[in-house]
């Protein structure tokens, strides 16, 4: 039974394994990638339903030795929830990769990264132990650069190398802080350390743990003042792979701040959250600014995550309930409307003569391919939080718990910020769908990319929007576990 | 031996962090290797000299095996990390025909 937590890893990981052998035949290697995304995603949300069922965490232990010497494997709410939000809009990631027109797609090696990807997330999301989590992450940057390196853009290896560097050095910073724990207290088991950690809160490194491992969270999800390397690398990247990078991939800092202020750090929370506010509240101006003076509706979407990642990091940084929860909504949601979005882009310039996304090319083109437009209006007001889609139930849920904090300055400082959301969303599609062509040159092609992922993270968008209960359900489960990281720590610890 | 370790993970944390930061896009890169040997040789002093005795079964004063095998896994990591580094060096090296960094800065128009 403990097994089971094992399947969401071992699926990808065998799966691309596998993919290698299918070298010659690509659209073979496609077609297997889907079966094995779709089987991991039955495995993750099968994972998910039984720890909500019987309210446990599904602990495995490497090699059959107990929690603090073998490497364990949690399979707790808040990993199988980010695991299966991630899991799910990679399975649309590769939908999108096998109606793409771009040559990447037909690289070798395309699939067997894309599943390595996959592997590297979900593994980071579940594992129990913090050197394993810097392992995984190495392998989720080595696979997304790869990715990025092979794009048919002329700057794609430009983009590799600035993503790759900043990886490096945040996968130093991980090391770093492993190293100045393990010789604080002497382990490396999260369920441990945080017991030891609540037990001796007066270590001399201790602070300098939390610094590193702040450092190397927000490097991950491009936090304001370590932000720089995201929009090139956005822009750069093959669309499939952006929308991954863009929407799940940035969601690893954020477990990471929620592992930090709910499980390790619990009695250093507040400078922690004090300072995620900060951030959260610079990085919702700075991202959309920014996002408004950009002249690429990729590299605008890569600001707008800026922008959004602001907004969850004010959620986990109130650190209440409710805010908790919110973030974790506006977490999963903007996952998949920022994947719809890229994806949409990506679409554009695939249409267009000259194959980018700036809006020098694709203003007015847009006009020929009105269901893109009804698509990517949606998925404009979902980002913006327009009822009735599922980005209007995270940002009222997110409000709410602000105004339940009493932290009215914040919450009107994130509402001016929100309209530079509907601003700058609106003025791609007044562009695209609406304006006359720029430059008469670029001509419209035939055919190009497939809609059907944007098309059905859209849908689930507005399914989310309409019909919210079940995620919101299990995200006010998850913060209750949360809430309890005594329960963790005997659950890893102490069950067998 | 802890003083001479500190000096030798001070010294290199210096030099690595000194070649980051310099304009050269090459010389960084060096730069990046050197600050991943300082850090493997900080996990080193994590554990690894508290005992005399290599770790095994039944040593009379064994010296604490986890940082060595961390190390290892890090050494392993880097090294496919920094060769992967190299040939992307080498791609953009032929593309912009210079090793400067700011002559290489095409994506931010």
């Amino acid at each position: 039974m403990n097994h089971l937590v094992l399947l969401p890893i071992l699926i990808p990981f065998l799966g691309a394994v596998i993919a290698l052998f299918l070298m010659r035949a690509p659209r073979w290697q496609g077609v297997w990638t889907l079966g094995v995304l779709g089987t991991a995603v039955t495995a993750t949300s099968y994972l998910l339903w039984t720890v909500q069922q019987t309210g446990e965490p599904v602990v495995y232990y490497g090699g059959g030795w107990m929690a603090p010497f073998g490497i364990a494997i949690v399979g707790d709410l808040l990993g199988g929830l980010l695991a299966l939000m991630s899991q799910v809009v990679l399975l649309l990631g590769t939908v999108y990769a096998l109606g793409a027109k771009d040559k990447n797609v037909r690289y070798p090696g395309f699939y067997p990264l894309f599943l390595m990807l996959t592997t590297g997330l979900t593994g980071a999301f579940l594992t129990g132990d913090l050197f394993n989590l810097f392992v995984f992450t190495e392998l989720l940057v080595i696979s997304g650069t790869v990715l990025t390196a092979i794009s048919d853009d002329k700057y794609g290896a430009e983009a590799a190398y600035k993503y790759f560097y900043i990886s490096l050095l945040a996968a130093a910073f991980l090391l770093l802080a492993n190293g100045t724990l393990y010789v604080s207290y002497g382990t490396l088991n999260l369920a441990d350390l945080a017991e030891r950690i609540a037990q001796n809160p007066d270590a001399p490194l201790l602070t300098t743990s939390i610094a590193l491992l702040m450092a190397t969270f927000m490097i991950k999800s491009a936090v304001f003042p370590f932000h720089f390397w995201q929009p090139d690398f956005h822009t750069a990247a093959p669309t499939a792979v952006s929308a991954m990078l863009s929407s799940v991939v940035v969601k690893l800092g954020v477990y990471g701040f929620l592992r930090m202020t709910t499980l390790l750090f619990v009695e250093q929370a507040a400078l922690i959250q004090t300072l995620l506010i900060v951030l959260g509240v610079i990085g919702i101006f700075f991202g959309g600014l920014s996002a408004i003076g950009t002249h690429n509706v990729k590299r605008m979407l890569a600001y707008s995550t800026l922008a959004q990642i602001g907004f969850i990091l004010v959620g986990i940084g109130w650190g209440t309930p409710l805010s908790i929860a919110a973030a974790l909504v506006f977490t999963v949601n903007h996952s998949l409307i920022k994947a719809a979005m890229l994806m949409l882009a990506g679409f554009m310039a695939s249409r267009a003569s000259v194959k980018s996304a700036a809006f020098a090319v694709v203003t007015g083109l847009g006009k020929q391919l009105p269901v893109a437009g009804v698509l990517f209006f949606v998925g404009a007001l979902a980002l913006a939080g327009i009822p009735p889609t599922s980005g209007f139930i995270s940002k009222m849920l997110l409000f709410n718990s602000g105004v339940e904090a009493t932290q009215i300055v914040v919450v009107g400082l994130m509402a001016v910020g929100s309209l530079a959301t509907l601003i700058y969303t609106m003025r791609a599609f007044q562009r695209i769908w609406w304006e006359p062509q720029v430059d008469a040159t670029i001509k419209l092609k035939p055919a190009g990319d497939k809609l059907i992922a944007p098309a059905l993270l859209i849908g689930l968008v507005l399914l989310l929007g309409i019909w919210a209960e079940p995620l919101i359900q299990l995200t006010d489960a998850t913060t209750v576990w949360l809430g309890r990281p005594d329960l963790y720590i005997t659950a890893v610890l102490g069950g067998g | 031996m802890e003083l001479l370790t500190a000096l030798a993970i001070g010294s290199l944390f210096a030099v690595g962090i000194y070649q980051m930061l310099r304009r050269n896009v090459i010389r960084s890169a060096i730069g990046l290797i050197i600050l991943s040997s300082a850090i493997n040789l900080f996990l080193l002093s994590t554990g690894a000299y508290l005992g005399t005795d290599p770790a095994y079964d039944g040593a009379a004063n064994p010296s604490d095996g986890l940082p060595q095998a961390l190390i290892l896994t890090a050494i392993v990591i880097s090294m496919g990390g920094l060769a992967f580094v190299l040939s992307l060096l080498g791609v953009i090296s032929a593309r912009y025909e210079t090793s400067n960094m700011d002559e290489i800065e095409r994506l931010t128009r």
